[in-house]
């Protein structure tokens, strides 16, 4: 099973770049994994991750970045100090690791963001940005490799 | 660390929701000459709202916060159901029981989540436990039964709030004047039975397991437990007609650090009557307190603490047994110790878990709710015990249902002035003419105000938004020091 998780807030701008990227999937593309919206990730998706093959983090990101996303492997992480509520991705993978044992191939998707005001609705440049990682996604991740999953 | 510095900032404080920061003021002798917990994120949710239609208000307020938006969900909903038409205590009993299902399901699950993963590791870990021991990894790693039991119930409290709101993110469980959805016995069946998910009985007895833990701990630390960070205060808190414990729906109680009433069970409609919000030009966060008592000696503490402090009992018999037990050790008397927040918590899930046991085994709970006529009326009020306290939402409409005015007194705006007060304990107790300042130094203060599992509008989380600085300024304000993290 691949889980794809969209993490944002679609009320502060260019924080719904993953809802809106999961959004685009579930109308452009045959994805036969889970979707799941998070507003973060929580404590108990190292018991749902548990059961996926494969796992992809999504969110938006606050700085620049070349092509306006960066795709790259998810790393296992007990570096948790700094969060409040939240856990970074790779976090989760460790608790996932430690608590039961599994370990899901992972990557994270960062799609840069401009705007984080309390106000619906993205910037342009996070549209554009959204494009880019979609395009990246269907031809070089969803057609190569989740597709036949 | 510089041992010649003048003023120490944490920015943000960790583990605690949104953006925070402690600065502690020393004077030229090292002593501690001001210490202030600050919010540095304003958040404008009560402008960002006005010209929505009213009906809106239930499902825009969700993305407040990513960890209580059923909180904010049922605060809104009681406030527009009024301007719908429909008072409390005329909602549909199924309405009602629905929404209050979902909310002891919010609190089970918050306060879960608090304790395992963000109070634990203080507790297990200590004080001065360096900092790759204080997090939830160190939990899993060497405590892995207590780390999936808390994972176990945070999930069952998650997969009710998805089973009434029909998902866990943009659910709607309340619609004006009722409900949105019928909770169907198939649904219900799922939680009185263990499935991938424990049952509600296994719930309540893990519920009772961590309360003996809490318990447990305190008898062995309590010299700790009952001086850190304590000080007395007034406690405010909704209590039910008997004066029982009230979470839904209730009357505004509040007490002094000595037990005398300072409001007597007042009407959500009155608050504005009641309470003051001051403003201190360090914090975007206001100050709120009683006017009668004053800006100065009118604040008071809100969340579990101060609500098992200003209820009479418990209405369920075993938290009701476990509050005797946590009166009895004040002698009846008002709990002023800040560590305990954590030992009221854990009665609370407890009562919370048998509150959702008896309401999933009664049989009006799977009925269909009618809608009842509109009825319109200018303004709403709804009050609601959040799981980190007392949440107001008080709105006003136009006569085309718009809202033209929006005032939120959340919980951790309450615990404003409590929290201050922490950070100045541990700055004088703890930092005061120190000649090195260590990191288990630092990390008292941020014990201290995790006590109050405060929220400070979690909202935008964006990969790479959020370092952790730690900075070190001479009197001159020159940066000494300075030590960054990154979330991501």
């Amino acid at each position: 099973m691949s889980i794809l998780f969209g993490i944002g807030n679609s009320g502060r701008n260019d924080d719904g770049l993953g809802w809106a990227f999961l959004d685009r999937i579930q109308q452009e593309m045959e994805f036969l994994g889970q979707l799941e919206y998070r507003y973060q990730l929580q404590v108990e998706d190292a018991e749902l991750i548990s059961r996926a093959d494969r796992v992809i983090f999504v969110d938006s990101y606050q700085g620049d970045l070349p092509g306006g996303f960066q795709w790259q492997p998810c790393e296992t992480s007990n570096d948790v100090e700094f969060t409040s509520h939240v856990l970074p991705p790779g976090s989760v993978l460790y608790l996932c690791q430690d608590l039961y044992g599994k370990s899901p191939r992972a990557d994270l998707l960062l799609i840069q963001g401009q705007s984080w005001g309390l106000k619906m609705g993205m910037s342009p440049e996070a549209e554009r940005n959204l494009d880019s990682a979609l395009r990246f996604f269907r031809n070089k991740v969803h057609l190569n490799e989740l597709k036949r999953s | 660390m510089n041992t010649t510095r003048r003023k120490i900032t944490i920015d943000p404080v960790t583990r605690v929701e949104g953006h925070g920061r402690v600065t502690v003021q020393m004077d030229e002798q090292g002593k501690v000459k001001q210490a202030r917990f600050h919010v540095v994120e304003f958040r404008g949710f009560e402008r960002f709202i006005q010209g929505h239609p009213y009906w809106e208000a239930p499902l825009l307020v969700q993305r407040l916060c990513g960890i209580c938006p059923v909180s904010h969900h049922l605060a809104a909903a009681k406030a527009i159901d009024q301007i719908y038409g429909v008072d409390p205590e005329d909602l549909h009993p199924t309405a009602s029981k629905i929404r209050r299902l979902l909310h002891f399901a919010q609190v089970f699950q918050s306060h879960s989540l608090h304790f395992f993963y963000l109070a634990s590791p203080d507790l297990l870990f200590g004080l001065d436990a360096p900092v790759e021991k204080r997090s939830v990894g160190a939990v899993a790693t060497e405590h892995r039964d207590l780390a999936r039991m808390g994972i176990q119930m945070r999930q069952f409290g998650q997969e009710l709030i998805k089973a009434l709101a029909g998902k866990k993110i943009h659910g709607i469980t309340a619609v004006p004047g009722g409900v949105h959805k019928t909770f169907y016995p198939e649904e219900r069946d799922y939680f009185l039975e263990d499935n991938n998910t424990p049952s509600i009985d296994t719930m309540i007895k893990w519920s009772q397991d961590v309360v003996s833990f809490i318990k447990d701990y305190h008898n062995q630390n309590f010299n700790w437990l009952d001086s850190f960070a304590s000080y007395p205060s007034g406690h405010l808190g909704l209590v039910g007609r008997d004066g029982q414990l009230e979470l839904y729906d209730g009357f505004l109680r509040a007490i002094d650090s000595d037990g005398a009433v300072t409001l007597n069970d007042v009407h959500s409609d009155q608050y504005l009557k009641y309470f003051g919000e001051g403003v201190e030009k360090w914090s975007y966060m206001k100050f709120p307190f009683l006017r009668h008592l004053g800006r100065k000696d009118g604040w008071n503490r809100v969340g579990p603490l101060a609500r098992l402090n200003v209820c009479d009992h418990i209405p369920t018999p075993l938290a009701n047994e476990e509050f005797r037990e946590f009166k009895a050790y004040t002698n009846g008397q008002p709990n002023n110790h800040t560590m305990h927040s954590h030992w009221a918590r854990l009665i609370e899930i407890l009562h919370c878990a048998e509150q959702i046991k008896l309401l999933l085994n009664d049989k009006e709970i799977l009925d269909e709710v009618p809608r009842p006529p509109v009825n319109r009326r200018p303004e709403g009020i709804g009050i609601i015990e959040a799981p980190r306290g007392t949440l107001i939402h008080h709105y006003k409409a136009d006569e085309k249902g718009s809202i033209t005015k929006c005032n939120l007194i959340v919980s951790t705006t309450h615990n404003n002035e409590p929290m201050n007060r922490a950070v100045q304990w541990v700055a004088q107790n703890v930092l005061d003419q120190q000649t090195e300042i260590t990191e288990g130094m630092l990390n008292q203060v941020e014990v201290a105000i995790r006590a109050y599992d405060p929220c400070l509008s979690c909202a935008t989380h964006a990969m790479g938004k959020m370092p952790l600085m730690l900075t070190v300024l001479d009197a001159a304000g020159n940066v000494i020091a300075e030590h960054v993290k990154n979330s991501s």
